[in-house]
């Protein structure tokens, strides 16, 4: 038992403090208005699509009997939706770093396949290019699947865009790293391996996670092509046979606005590991 | 005796700006050689050009026997320079620790990794070397957690576990808040005392005083003066020389 708890000295607070409490009281009161706001806007948005009759208003009202029979189908895609983007950040990742090392490259013949890759597919439209595998391959006598036909393109134009962040991330890297590294007899190959590269990746997964999160969402162009069934497919096919498409794609919307929550989350998660680790 | 470094008629041009002028010196073994001069002066330059952090122009670099003349290319010029390399160790002014790595693993990182040394036996050789600097106590710490004087301490614990010959210094203590620079001159000391090929490029004009066998001036590329620190503090012979040093007794850097 500490008999001297009862006997410190109240000290008074200092001007400091004082003001850090006021400041840490204002930040509390901000974030808990901005949680209220929330609330109420989504009670609104509840309320409109209520169906009910309040104070002379007629509210939306939804096909409760057409969401209960087809959410458990449009949220099977989920599965897809996942998929597709799982398969294309990987080949997309891949793509990403060889352009990058390409864009960094002496040797012309490889900058210039670099720098034009990622010129025809920052170019073009996503769309046409999902087309372009989906309806044109196969007049050259090459027809991928409908499944590749989506993430052929997806892992392309998403290689091509974040080939600029592993670009920034390895000259983020010092010159004096390099020369570290060159110092301890390392070759090129294993002072880009050992040295650039871990630190060029450290720096680049956050916008990684944001390009993936974009990703989850432009796997719905895919449903163009008609024949892979993610979220936006399964809403528009069942939305259209009913002429139920609002219920349909504010289930789809739902889902995906779910889904950005949760990864941003994790992202979210994963950039405060990385900042308070070894950097 | 046989020189440990030989460079010989030693040119670098950056541009059209001619930096080292036909340098040529010779380094014993066992010798502590500081370099000293303005900013400029090539002081920086000569030392990356011995382990080829800086391609000469013109000239023959000799470290221990492996010779490397200038313009070379190819994969034989590369391994002499790979081998020039092993022999040389190297502290920068801004340390250039791994800072992805630990401070154990920024040590063992050469001699595993270039080497090919066994793990365990690195690591050995490693806390051995991480000892002798005084820091054997933070090994598994990350340098972002490190002060500036205990990432250079690291940084030359890092250069000890590649067993060169000879340890090539940049201005070591030129990126450090002054309480700090005493730590490292102390570990500079004690690596000198143990009998290491050191060439020191430096302000440190006490240090230079005190420790070095032998003091070089530089000045707009080449050697200006080359004689012991005793004779070249209170007897120097160049008049740019007799500048620089009176500079630093009044104390304005």
């Amino acid at each position: 038992m500490n008999i001297f708890a009862n006997q410190v000295p109240s000290v008074p607070k200092s001007q400091a403090e004082l003001l850090y409490e006021a400041h840490q009281r204002k930040a509390r009161q901000f974030q808990l208005n901005v949680g209220l706001s929330w609330v109420t806007m989504l009670a609104i948005i509840l309320f409109i699509f209520s169906g009910s009759h309040f104070l002379g208003i007629k509210t939306i009202q939804l096909d409760g009997e057409f969401i209960r029979a087809n959410v458990g189908y449009i949220a099977g895609g989920i599965v897809e939706t996942i998929q597709i983007s799982l398969i294309s950040i990987f080949f997309a990742t891949i793509l990403a770093l060889l352009a990058a090392l390409g864009r960094l490259s002496t040797f012309p013949p490889i900058y210039a396949l670099s720098t034009f890759y990622v010129s025809l597919i920052r170019g073009t439209p996503l769309y046409l290019q999902i087309f372009f595998f989906f309806l044109a391959l196969p007049q050259l006598g090459v027809v991928p699947s409908a499944f590749w036909s989506g993430v052929l393109p997806l892992s392309l134009n998403y290689g091509a865009y974040m080939s600029e962040i592993f670009r920034a991330g390895i000259s983020s890297v010092g010159k004096g790293q390099r020369e570290a590294a060159m110092a301890l007899g390392m070759t090129p190959r294993q002072t880009m391996q050992r040295v650039v590269l871990p630190q060029a990746l450290r720096f680049a997964i956050p916008p990684m996670g944001n390009d993936f999160i974009s990703m989850t969402k432009d796997s719905a162009l895919v449903s163009a092509t008609g024949f892979v069934r993610e979220l936006t497919w399964r809403a528009t096919k069942v939305g259209r046979a009913t002429f139920h498409n609002l219920e349909a794609l504010i289930i789809a919307a739902i889902f995906y606005w779910i889904m950005t929550i949760i990864l941003s989350f994790a992202q979210s998660r994963l950039e405060t590991s990385l900042a308070k680790g070894d950097r | 005796m046989t020189p440990i470094v030989k460079v010989t008629n030693l040119d670098k041009y950056f541009g059209r700006l001619h930096v080292l002028k036909g340098i040529s010196v010779e380094i014993q073994p066992r010798e502590v050689v500081c370099l000293i001069g303005r900013s400029g002066s090539g002081k920086s330059t000569l030392l990356r050009c011995i382990n080829f952090l800086e391609e000469p122009s013109h000239g023959i670099i000799e470290v221990d026997g492996v010779q490397v003349a200038s313009g070379g290319k190819g994969q034989a010029h590369r391994q002499l320079v790979h081998d020039v390399r092993l022999k040389t160790g190297m502290v920068f002014q801004e340390f250039n620790l791994f800072p992805h790595m630990s401070v154990l693993e920024n040590v063992i990182e050469g001699p595993v990794t270039v080497k090919g040394m066994d793990k365990a036996q690195a690591i050995q050789l490693g806390e051995k070397n991480l000892d002798s600097v005084g820091m054997l106590f933070k090994k598994d710490e990350y340098p972002n957690r490190l002060s500036g004087g205990q990432k250079q301490r690291v940084a030359i614990a890092r250069a000890l576990t590649m067993q060169p010959r000879v340890m090539l210094f940049d201005e070591p203590t030129s990126a450090l808040d002054p309480e700090l620079i005493g730590e490292v001159l102390n570990v500079m000391k004690k690596v000198a005392k143990d009998g290491m090929t050191m060439l020191v490029v430096t302000h440190e004009m006490g240090f230079a005083r005190e420790v070095a066998d032998r003091v070089l001036v530089m000045a707009d590329g080449e050697i200006i003066e080359d004689s012991n620190p005793e004779d070249l503090f209170t007897h120097p012979k160049d008049p740019r020389t007799k500048a620089l040093i009176d500079r630093y007794r009044t104390g304005e850097q």
